[in-house]
């Protein structure tokens, strides 16, 4: 009987040992992101000592990671099992993503912003879960607004211009707004910005192409101006990412910079920037239509449909762990990435650490998305050869937009 | 006569499993693009492979911004090798001479070819960068490039950037390459030239050149076929931004980036057939012009 005993438990401890389940999951290292996600995991693998998650660090570029998804997803493999997603692509992957329609309440979309659960329906089915969101916002000196009078920050692009000539015409080594107008992903985001402040649009609700208004080509000419006629851009800006404007910003050479939220833990780092302590942060200032607008950025989780059974319920878990209430205010407050979920907005710590993201939560619930379409890359593409011709001056604003319009036309009708 | 063919058979024995391996490495995937290059497909499972011959090729002929691609990457490499073989000969006679130290200086010459090319050109693109590259301020104080005009984003210059950066790299190889033709001429040659009373143009032009001419060959057609698939210095330092986009960048978009937004697979393995035709070409007409032997 005893020895049944002995037996029969040690049976079960090895059927528990065997069933570990291991699972993959991609993941950025941008700032603090990774090791707060190693944090993250550990705590989860505590909690469930049957899931082994073992993490695949991606590059920063998500052009580059864009092409590393199609290397595993067109070979079928089942690894990674979790794929982080830029919120632009869920369209082009979905037929390789887990259909999670039917998990909508175990995920609780419900109380997620809306926008960002759209992102991640494809026909009417939820293929990613939105882990964190972006939105565009405009960083500024404090300080120097101050030394010049300038009580708020700009509420017009107009404003904007006026500010950063009066202070870059008395200060040393100073530009006076920076973003991001190297020809890549980033590019698109920063001119929907202006794009849609002006009352234009790229594609309609009926799937028109409208680019090509007196609002785009007056926008895309604004931005060229920023450069060459206001000149309170300096032409590098023409090969700016993200990172670039951020180190300018942050060693103290500009007055404005249009940036995503991540930038502010790092801004306010006294160890790496010149300028810890006397940053403030805006909505992005509107235009001529009378609004603002931010590009909706950030990452989503889907899961890979090659996975086994097993190792999707098991991703299934993980997911629904790293998007809940605790660990996106974890998140928001360690890695100052965007909570997805509404209520943490509310949370008292948050507003402790990181005000801004409660003061602009407006923006971020109401951000821009780019068009959504399987095609997207394409649009992308056509768009940054375009916008960033006329950045540098190869092409006038209206003849970009004329080849645009036609070219994006082409692009919605062919293969 | 039968030692011979036992001979034979072991040497097919011996070249078999390397042949079966390149077969499956070289062979497969070229015929495969081939094939896909008559068919308009895509890597998306609702896309449907239809034949449509040599449709994919009309097309890329009329495709602006194929022929860009093209011009670009000609450009590139007729001035990049033209280059690269006029440094790496000159600096191949150099340390050819006797000197002190010419082993630490011939092992110190290779260094940037020793470097990833990723490496390398990430390292070009900081010193190019407009508010804080080296580079840059060096140019500036020179007068040769206005305060604050980034040079990888101008169309006049970048092009240019990116050839610096190639030339940097691999005249090394050129004249590691040309060295050894260097050291196959017999000395009693220049002895002989110089009582004769040859001048050192007529030494060069009519004994070195000569004499290093094959070398040089086969250098040349290392270097050309080389630059014709040029990717990762172009795509890490502009991306293919303003006037730099070459066939392999072109193709990346093509086969990456649009592979799962529609039907552009057939149209991407057509162009890599073409650049594999292109290559092809080159060396045919280096191999005919400088009747290089291959036996």
């Amino acid at each position: 009987m005893k020895k049944l005993l002995v037996v029969s438990l040690l049976l079960v401890l090895s059927l528990v040992a065997f069933s570990r389940v291991t699972i993959t999951m991609t993941a950025g290292a941008v700032g603090t992101e990774l090791s707060v996600l190693y944090e993250q995991l550990d705590k989860f693998m505590r909690a469930n000592p049957d899931i082994k998650v073992s993490v695949m660090p991606m590059p920063n570029s998500s052009t580059e990671r864009h092409d590393l998804y199609v290397t595993y997803l067109a070979s079928g493999e089942k690894e990674p099992t979790i794929l982080m997603l830029d919120v632009i692509w869920p369209a082009e992957f979905a037929p390789y993503l887990e259909d999670v329609t039917a998990d909508k309440d175990y995920f609780e979309l419900d109380k997620f912003i809306p926008g960002t659960v759209k992102s991640g329906t494809v026909n009417g089915k939820i293929v990613a879960v939105p882990w964190f969101t972006d939105a565009g916002i405009l960083y500024y000196r404090k300080d120097l607004l101050d030394k010049y009078g300038f009580k708020n920050p700009p509420k017009t692009w107009d404003e904007l211009v006026k500010m950063a000539q009066t202070i870059t015409a008395k200060e040393k080594n100073m530009y006076g707004f920076v973003w991001q107008g190297a020809r890549y992903e980033g590019l698109v985001c920063d001119f929907m910005e202006f794009l849609i402040s002006f009352g234009g649009d790229v594609i309609d609700e009926a799937g028109n192409v409208v680019v090509n208004s007196k609002a785009g080509v007056n926008a895309l000419q604004f931005m060229v101006d920023l450069i060459y006629k206001t000149k309170v851009s300096p032409q590098a800006v023409t090969t700016y990412m993200e990172e670039e404007a951020r180190r300018t910003f942050q060693n103290g050479q500009a007055v404005f910079m249009r940036n995503w939220p991540y930038a502010w833990a790092l801004v306010n780092d006294p160890k790496e920037s010149k300028i810890a302590g006397k940053v403030g942060v805006a909505p992005l200032p509107a235009g001529p239509a009378g609004r603002s607008a931010a590009t909706l950025g950030g990452w989503m989780l889907g899961i890979n449909k090659n996975a086994t059974d097993e190792e999707k319920a098991a991703a299934k878990k993980l997911v629904k762990f790293l998007t809940s209430y605790d660990q996106q205010l974890y998140k928001a407050i360690n890695a100052s990435q965007n909570p997805t979920m509404m209520d943490v907005y509310k949370d008292p710590e948050l507003k402790k650490v990181a005000p801004f993201m409660v003061d602009l939560y407006g923006m971020f619930v109401n951000a821009e998305p780019r068009p959504r379409t399987a095609k997207y890359s394409e649009i992308s593409d056509t768009m940054q050869k375009y916008i960033h011709a006329a950045l540098t001056q190869q092409t006038t604003p209206q003849k970009a937009m004329e080849d645009m319009a036609k070219e994006l036309t082409q692009v919605l009708a062919g293969r | 006569m039968k030692a011979k063919t036992r001979e034979t058979l072991v040497a097919w024995g011996m070249v078999i499993p390397a042949l079966l391996v390149i077969s499956i490495i070289a062979f497969l995937p070229l015929f495969q693009t081939f094939y896909n290059s008559f068919f308009e497909t895509g890597l998306r499972p609702d896309i449907e492979k239809e034949f449509v011959g040599f449709g994919n090729y009309v097309e890329l002929f009329k495709d602006d911004r194929f022929q860009d691609a093209l011009k670009n990457t000609i450009f590139f490499t007729v001035v990049s090798v033209i280059l690269e073989t006029i440094f790496g000969l000159l600096i191949a006679i150099l340390v050819n001479q006797p000197f002190k130290m010419r082993g630490v200086v011939r092992a110190a010459m290779l260094i940037p070819w020793a470097i990833p090319t990723a490496i390398s050109s990430q390292m070009w693109k900081w010193m190019f960068d407009p508010s804080s590259g080296i580079l840059t301020k060096f140019l500036e104080t020179l007068n040769i490039v206005e305060p604050g005009v980034p040079i990888l984003a101008m169309p006049n210059s970048a092009m240019w950037a990116i050839i610096a950066v190639d030339v940097w790299k691999t005249t090394p190889f050129m004249a590691l390459l040309i060295l050894a033709g260097l050291q196959l001429i017999p000395e009693e040659l220049y002895e002989a030239a110089r009582i004769d009373g040859a001048n050192i143009w007529q030494r060069f032009s009519k004994i070195t050149l000569p004499m290093v001419q094959s070398t040089i060959g086969v250098a040349l057609i290392f270097r050309t076929l080389d630059a014709l698939r040029v990717f990762d210095v172009v795509f890490i330092m502009t991306r293919g931004s303003v006037n730099t986009e070459t066939l392999a960048v072109y193709n990346r978009v093509l086969l990456m980036d649009r592979a799962f937004s529609g039907a552009w697979f057939g149209y991407g393995s057509a162009l890599s057939v073409v650049i594999f035709m292109l290559i092809s070409v080159f060396a045919v007409i280096y191999i005919r012009s400088l009747r290089i032997k291959l036996e």
